[in-house]
């Protein structure tokens, strides 16, 4: 039956093609519309690390000032150094890391070019495996490099072809600032659609070029290149000083695999944070956070609301297109009424001319729906281009399997918009009626 | 007139002029929606700095020199860059300053009036130097802006000012107290100080406790900034510059050579030093940047808009075709009956403009419903009575322009029709 149904569906499509293109097109037009604006909302909500987001927790604790909260309610978006310090002493959580970035210059051989201003990222060796980072050669250093602070560096791709014309650069050595560091990995290209380690500024900007033991910090009197937040004015100038302050500017990690170890985590956090009121610290209420990988780009807002504001705006669009084409189908199937009329003396039930329409109404959707899809790929290429002051990149917007679904999805729900009214019709038509003017 | 008849026609296909109605309100209430947005974008985007922007431009000068981490060689290192960019053809005026316009964010300070009882209020604070008012094209309502003495005087003490090794007593204030000369917008003075005719020599204190004297007001000054400061602005004098963060002037073109300078100040500033890398931006490109959301709503939304017409206005020809196409045999009834083509034109015409009404008066509605909607989401896109009369004036066109094709081919039905075929 369902064969059958579809080949008179066919039919009757290739009888009229100037009509059917219209009913695809105004369908395409809506799901283009919709998914490039759905896609340009995706590319800043989807999951940045699938497969690991799901036991990455970003720690945060309210050390802020006794007289009013951190603005927006707290606790502050990064973490002391005493405390990151003080927290990695855990065993709980698999693999943990504390990370900032620092700017630092980076001296090139002569012959590859002037030196320059780089920003580095500073880190524990397991930020590596926790973020997915994916290595072309070598591999990240190892824990006792950690310990000792020795000056190696893990490098992108892009700082390879910059310092070494790429290739193996693995044993080589790169100077910054005034030391040199031995290269031990060289990165693939790698550029996840989010920061996720570090959302405290620009959220879509590239990793940086260069990564570092976090132990330099203070052989090398590192400062921070991203944002600082203190309440409480530093005791002493120096380093030693900043330190020990309560200026908040690490971004803190840590991986826990289980509900149990993030239940031990939290406890862990909260006494600890007890265990510091103790010594006058923490004067606020209890106000710590662990927080899994969706909660803190929540917490961030990195979605623009424009582009929520933007793809609720073209949801309508599309709803709008489907409407627009309940007249032009209403026309089409009324027009045939001597037909159904035939078909309904033949003993077709109502459901059967019903369904029947319906799924006309659906090949046409599933039609438009793909030349959406293409044109939004069109369209989100032009966006790219548009963009790339922002983004720092040209593919930022990109469609995937979700949002392909997205868009064979919205197609047949305007098919169903535009066709349920006109199919009803068509299905109420008394067969005498039409019979007798044959 | 017709309209009995057309009222009846209504009532008695109420899904088909339902259906044209609904069209018309969700379209109005989008189209005026995406004008609101790109409205709003545009006032972003034409909101005066107060500066002349397009003929600014940013020097970035960040040292690697072993001989710049004395504090007295970089000093030198500013006088002789400030020198250069002065010195080079085209170049109108230049400043040393950290502050970047436009940028979207900058340094900010909490301060209050001397002495009063009332909460901190956050100003956006930067160092400037002689070159203040000529380079930001600022104009002053009264006092006057630093001398090059007293740029000179204040980066002794600025430096010590912003030290972290003042000596501090029990209070945790410093034991010394500053009194620093700043100029101020008027925005600032009134928020500080409230409506005064004069804001010359009042004081600030901020929560160290330091003091600062107004000695000149400036009339307009906008930056944005991430906290709703972007009118308070207080410069100090200082000739700043550190080895980490290096230093930054601002240079203010004659008109139309910005473009021509990007090139030329880079080689100027490497061959006055070359231990150091030099960046030089056009203020419009880092504008251009900032306002690159703005822009891309506003294309976007247009595009949007532009479609939806398009889209219902196909739609409205559709249906009305429809209508047409059904009532032919009535149409040569009347037309047999004595009807010119005029009046079945009018009749279509009416019934449409009937209909579209109707859709325009719950779209007005559906727009209020859906700004509000959209304002929980994001700010600043609020609708004004001026763009829902566009709006609605625009779909009023479109109505009749698209009913027009169909009803002209019902005019021009033949009397014979009706005698074909009953």
């Amino acid at each position: 039956m369902f064969g059958y149904q579809l080949k008179t569906a066919w039919r009757s499509l290739g009888r009229n093609p100037g009509h059917t293109a219209i009913v695809a097109g105004g369908i395409a037009l809506g799901v283009a519309v919709s998914t490039l604006f759905a896609t340009v909302r995706h590319s800043f909500a989807k999951d940045p690390i699938p497969g690991r987001s799901h036991v990455l927790y970003n720690v945060r604790l309210d050390n802020w000032g006794p007289n009013e909260p951190y603005p927006g309610g707290g606790p502050p978006t990064q973490v002391t150094y005493q405390d990151m310090a003080n927290l990695m002493r855990s065993d709980i959580p698999v693999r943990q890391s504390g990370t900032f970035k620092s700017a630092l210059y980076v001296f090139p051989d002569p012959t590859m070019g002037r030196p320059t201003k780089e920003l580095i990222r500073l880190c524990f060796a397991d930020f590596f495996t926790m973020f997915a980072v994916p290595f072309r050669y070598g591999g990240p250093w190892g824990k006792a490099q950690d310990e000792k602070a020795e000056q190696v560096v893990v490098l992108g791709k892009q700082m390879n072809d910059r310092l070494f014309g790429g290739g193996n650069s693995v044993g080589r050595t790169v100077r910054i600032e005034d030391r040199e560091f031995k290269v031990v990995g060289v990165l693939d290209d790698w550029r996840p659609n989010l920061k996720i380690y570090d959302l405290t500024q620009n959220p879509v900007q590239e990793p940086e070029g260069i990564f570092a033991p976090f132990g330099l910090l203070q052989p090398m009197d590192l400062r921070t290149a991203g944002n600082s937040d203190g309440w409480k004015t530093q005791d002493s100038p120096g380093q030693a000083s900043f330190l020990a302050s309560e200026n908040t500017w690490i971004q803190f990690w840590v991986e826990l695999p289980t509900e149990d170890q993030v239940a031990r985590y939290k406890a862990f956090v909260d006494a600890y944070t007890l265990e510091q009121k103790k010594l006058g610290r923490f004067q606020r209420p209890l106000n710590n956070k662990v927080q899994t990988v969706g909660e803190w780009m929540a917490e961030r807002r990195v979605v623009p609301k424009e582009a929520t504001a933007m793809m609720a705006v073209s949801l309508l669009f599309l709803l709008i297109c489907a409407l627009n084409l309940i007249g032009l189908l209403l026309g089409k199937f009324l027009a045939r009424a001597p037909e159904i009329g035939v078909r309904r003396a033949m003993g077709a039930r109502r459901l059967d001319v019903f369904v029947q329409h319906i799924v006309e109404c659906e090949l046409i959707a599933l039609a438009g729906g793909a030349i959406g899809l293409a044109l939004s790929v069109g369209g989100l290429w032009v966006v790219n281009q548009w963009t790339r002051a922002i983004t720092q990149r040209s593919d930022f917007f990109q469609i995937d399997w979700k949002m392909a679904a997205f868009a064979a999805l919205a197609g047949l729900v305007a098919g169903l918009v535009a066709g349920v009214y006109p199919a009803l019709r068509v299905c109420r038509i008394a067969p005498a009626t039409h019979l007798r003017m044959q | 007139m017709e309209i009995g008849p057309i009222l009846r026609a209504i009532r008695r296909n109420k899904a088909r002029f339902g259906l044209v109605a609904a069209e018309v309100a969700l379209t109005l209430a989008v189209v005026v929606n995406c004008i609101a947005l790109i409205v709003d974008a545009r006032e972003q985007m034409a909101r005066s700095s107060g500066f002349d922007d397009d003929a600014l431009l940013v020097v970035n000068s960040v040292p690697f020199g072993e001989a710049f981490k004395e504090e007295a060689y970089r000093q030198n290192a500013l006088q002789a860059d400030l020198a250069a960019l002065r010195a080079t053809p085209g170049v109108r005026s230049a400043m040393n300053t950290r502050f970047v316009p436009w940028g979207g964010g900058g340094s900010s300070q909490e301060m209050k009036a001397l002495g009063s009882k009332g909460p901190m209020l956050r100003t956006q604070v930067y160092p400037a130097d002689d070159g203040l008012l000529e380079t930001l094209d600022l104009e002053l309502t009264e006092g006057r802006a630093f001398n090059r003495e007293e740029v000179e005087r204040d980066s002794r003490r600025v430096t010590e000012l912003f030290a972290h090794d003042r000596p501090r007593g029990p209070d945790g204030h410093p034991k010394d107290k500053f009194l620093q000369e700043i100029v101020i917008s008027r925005h600032w003075g009134e928020e500080v100080f409230g409506p005064a005719p004069s804001y010359l020599g009042k004081m600030l204190e901020d929560s160290d406790t330091d003091q600062y004297r107004v000695i000149g007001v400036v009339d307009e000054f906008f930056n944005p900034y991430p906290w709703p400061i972007h009118e308070n602005v207080v410069f100090f004098a200082n000739f700043g510059t550190s080895y980490e963060g290096g230093t930054r002037y601002l240079v203010r073109a004659q008109p139309g050579q910005a473009a021509a300078l990007q090139r030329r100040l880079e080689e100027v500033l490497n061959r006055s030093n070359d231990q150091r890398t030099v960046q030089v931006q056009l203020m419009s490109d880092i504008k251009q940047q900032f306002f690159g959301p703005q822009r891309m709503t506003a294309w976007l939304m247009g595009l949007v808009a532009v479609l939806l017409v398009v889209v219902t206005g196909l739609g409205i020809v559709g249906v009305t075709s429809f209508l047409v196409t059904e009532r032919t045999r009535q149409i040569g009834t009347r037309r047999a009956l004595g009807a010119r083509m005029g009046d079945i034109l009018r009749y279509f015409l009416l019934e449409n403009w009937m209909v579209t009404t109707l859709g325009i008066l719950v779209g007005v509605g559906l727009a209020v419903g859906l700004n509000v909607a959209l304002l929980t989401v994001i700010e600043g896109a609020k609708l004004n009575p001026g763009t829902i009369i566009a709006g609605a004036v625009l779909l009023w066109l479109i109505g009749l322009g698209s009913a027009l094709v169909p009803a002209l081919r019902a005019a021009r039905t033949s009397p014979a029709v009706a005698t074909r075929s009953v």
